[in-house]
């Protein structure tokens, strides 16, 4: 087939299969590719809304025995650097989010060997005993599955747990690209296989949690294994139904110890546009404006995204790898209407919410993006002794001194 | 592809940037095909005696900042001429010579001359907004035997664009020497920062609207490469400000002359390096 018959395809609503995919992302024209994604946007949302959510990305911890090679925010067991947040910081920032109007945390954090289900789960109910609307959007499926092991306990049997204890939905975190070679090569083969942090996903979805899927590419992947992942996610989608938004992005190379480049701004917005048009069973795609900056942010909306993301009160882990860019929501509301669409707040179910927040009340501007805690911040939380350690530093933290 | 009136005028007030960034793209590309130039910029401070670093690799030393008075601006020309040797000299803004020859007072001729006998080639901007007389002002860089560098906005324009564009599309018809055109504004307010809509919607609608001058530039290290690398492909053939420091700390790949010449490429372009004569190196 030709491009414009594949094109055509797209047009008229076909989907496409792996190697027109493949064709389209080496060889078509950008503008092509923006223009078939946009009608595929105006198609699943005409009535030209672009959505964003109130929310903030806390991570509990940094300290993580995954070690993949593309990571600038772990620290390793036993680190000085390592931390992990008190239940009443957990609890402050989520009194700050619901000030500013936010309705979620999005909680992620590193594989800590001294973090046991139980914390969690304590966690979980406490935060749904303080506030009960406030939604928790929690635990990649690669924090699942450490639970898992940790716990010796199924992948299901987990996810009941923390459901039961207050979890609302799964962020899409971890995928990277779901090929196994890849992983093994980005060490993260280790933390979830593709198979593996693809069934967490069946299994949450089969439970009735709606997650989201990302992709961060930019790596070692080729072409092929870009849309190996994006194939991997539709036939999943088709099966359960369960996602609800895809979120690319690139690869941020500072302070890693991959290191190399980002792919450039032209690479995101192919990129975002073939996972529009290959993508066709998700109803939402995010813009990366964390880690592509407002500008390119904005120019996604012309390219197949619907949907700006999170007015981020905080994030780490992008940040610490160099991406530093930061939009309040007054501002992701200019760039939305200056777009020539409507801007709605929205839920992490996709549900609108309603109109911008700072046009109902006084909601301070946010200039700047909050960090979990400030350099020099070697605080250990109380709690924390009231749960058993794994690791031999861990459990020196936990002895009481005589 | 020729673009009618009645398109520009639809491209102008659309939020249909796709359709702009082709039609922009298909224009540029039949004057510069894939050619996209660039060119490495030494600063240097206006102050007399302020230290002059040239790396190797520059292919235009531009003297920035204001100058305090007619003979230090001549005096710093001298100084960093006599220091850059073979490479080209730009400086100052237009409009601040504009205003020190006011001051003086002297004629703007008379003082663009006294910097042509000091050595220098270029004038490295003429901001378009800020100019009291922009016809006669590049009318005397050039009867002073001057080059101007580029013609820039240095504020976001209040007035539409269209009507913008069309003027300096005649002040091009009526001085016939500006070889470049750098659209997007050299300062904003922080809090209001440009959108990317607007960049891109700025950019092409330059290239569709003033057709008679050659190249339509963006600053690399203004805008930042994922802008710069997008206003690539919708208008814009020349890239300003590139660093001329080409230390590899992080690794060949991440030197700036490689990660612009992988912009370039990424955008299905072709990098071509220029001096501040617009001269291929």
């Amino acid at each position: 087939m030709t491009i414009e018959q594949i094109a055509d395809k797209v047009r008229s609503g076909g989907r496409v299969d792996a190697a027109e995919a493949l064709r389209l992302y080496r060889e078509a024209p950008t503008p092509l590719l923006g223009q078939l994604a946009d009608e595929i946007r105006a198609r699943k949302h005409p009535e030209g809304h672009v959505t964003y959510i109130i929310d903030r990305n806390v991570n509990y911890t940094n300290v993580c025995v995954a070690r993949c090679a593309f990571c600038a925010f772990y620290r390793p067991v036993g680190s000085p650097e390592g931390y992990v947040l008190g239940f009443d910081e957990l609890f402050r920032k989520i009194e700050e989010t619901i000030a500013v109007g936010g309705v979620q945390l999005l909680l992620q954090g590193g594989h800590n060997p001294d973090l046991p289900l139980e914390w969690y789960e304590d966690l979980f109910r406490e935060i749904k005993k303080r506030y009960p609307t406030f939604r928790l959007h929690a635990l990649s499926p690669p924090e699942v599955i450490h639970l898992s092991r940790l716990s010796q306990q199924t992948v299901p049997d987990v996810l009941d747990r923390l459901m039961a204890a207050g979890m609302d939905s799964v962020p899409g975190g971890g995928a990277e690209i779901l090929v196994d070679r890849v992983r093994k090569l980005l060490h993260c083969y280790g933390k979830a296989t593709a198979d593996e942090w693809l069934d967490v996903m069946r299994h949450a979805h089969k439970k009735g949690l709606r997650t989201t899927a990302t992709m961060m590419y930019g790596t070692v992947e080729t072409d092929e294994e870009r849309l190996e992942h994006l194939m991997r996610l539709r036939e999943l989608q088709d099966e359960t139904g369960g996602f609800t938004a895809f979120i690319a992005w690139s690869y941020q190379p500072e302070h890693t110890e991959l290191q190399g480049n980002e792919a450039t701004g032209i690479e995101y917005l192919r990129t975002l546009a073939v996972s529009r048009i290959v993508l066709d069973n998700f109803p939402s795609l995010q813009a990366s404006w964390v880690t592509q900056g407002g500008k390119v942010g904005q120019l996604s909306l012309a390219y197949g995204a619907n949907d700006m993301g999170s007015v981020m009160i905080e994030e780490n882990v992008v940040r610490a790898a160099g991406a530093s860019y930061c939009m309040d929501e007054v501002e992701i509301v200019r760039n939305i209407e200056d777009a020539g669409f409507s801007a709605k707040r929205r839920n992490m179910h996709y549900d609108v919410l309603g109109e911008p927040i700072f046009r109902e009340r006084e909601v301070p501007r946010m200039l700047e993006l909050a960090i979990a805690r400030e350099d020099g911040d070697d605080s250990v939380p109380a709690e924390l002794m009231n749960y058993p350690a794994r690791s031999r530093a861990g459990k020196q933290l936990r002895v009481v001194p005589s | 592809m020729t673009v009618t009136a009645a398109e520009l005028a639809s491209f102008a007030s659309s939020h249909d940037i796709i359709s702009l960034g082709v039609a922009a793209d298909d224009a540029r590309r039949q004057r510069h095909g894939a050619r996209t130039t660039f060119v490495r910029v030494a600063d240097v401070d206006a102050a007399p005696g302020a230290p002059i670093a040239i790396p190797p690799s520059t292919g235009e030393v531009r003297i920035v900042g204001t100058p305090a008075s007619r003979a230090a601006a001549v005096q710093r020309v001298r100084e960093v001429v006599a220091a850059a040797g073979k490479t080209p000299v730009s400086a100052y803004s237009l409009a601040d010579l504009e205003q020190l020859a006011a001051a003086e007072p002297v004629p703007l001729r008379a003082l663009l001359e006294e910097l042509r006998d000091a050595g220098l080639e270029l004038v490295a901007q003429a901001p378009f907004d800020q100019l009291r007389d922009a016809r006669m002002a590049i009318e005397q860089v050039n009867i002073a035997g001057l080059a101007l560098a580029r013609l820039t906005m240095e504020k976001l324009p209040t007035a539409d664009i269209p009507e913008l564009y069309r003027q300096i599309a005649a002040l091009q018809h009526d001085v016939g020497v500006i070889k470049a055109f750098a659209p997007l504004p050299r300062s904003t307010n922080p809090a209001v920062p440009t959108t990317g809509y607007d960049d891109v919607r700025r950019v092409a609608l330059a290239r569709l609207f003033i057709d008679n001058i050659p190249s339509i530039q963006v600053d690399w290290a203004l805008y930042g490469p994922k802008m710069a690398q997008v206003a690539l492909t919708v208008g814009a053939d020349d890239l300003d400000a590139v660093s001329p420091l080409d230390e590899a700390e992080e690794g060949r790949r991440r030197a700036p002359l490689e990660e612009i010449r992988r912009n370039i490429r990424a955008a299905a372009l072709e990098a071509v390096e220029r001096d501040g004569r617009f001269d291929v190196r």
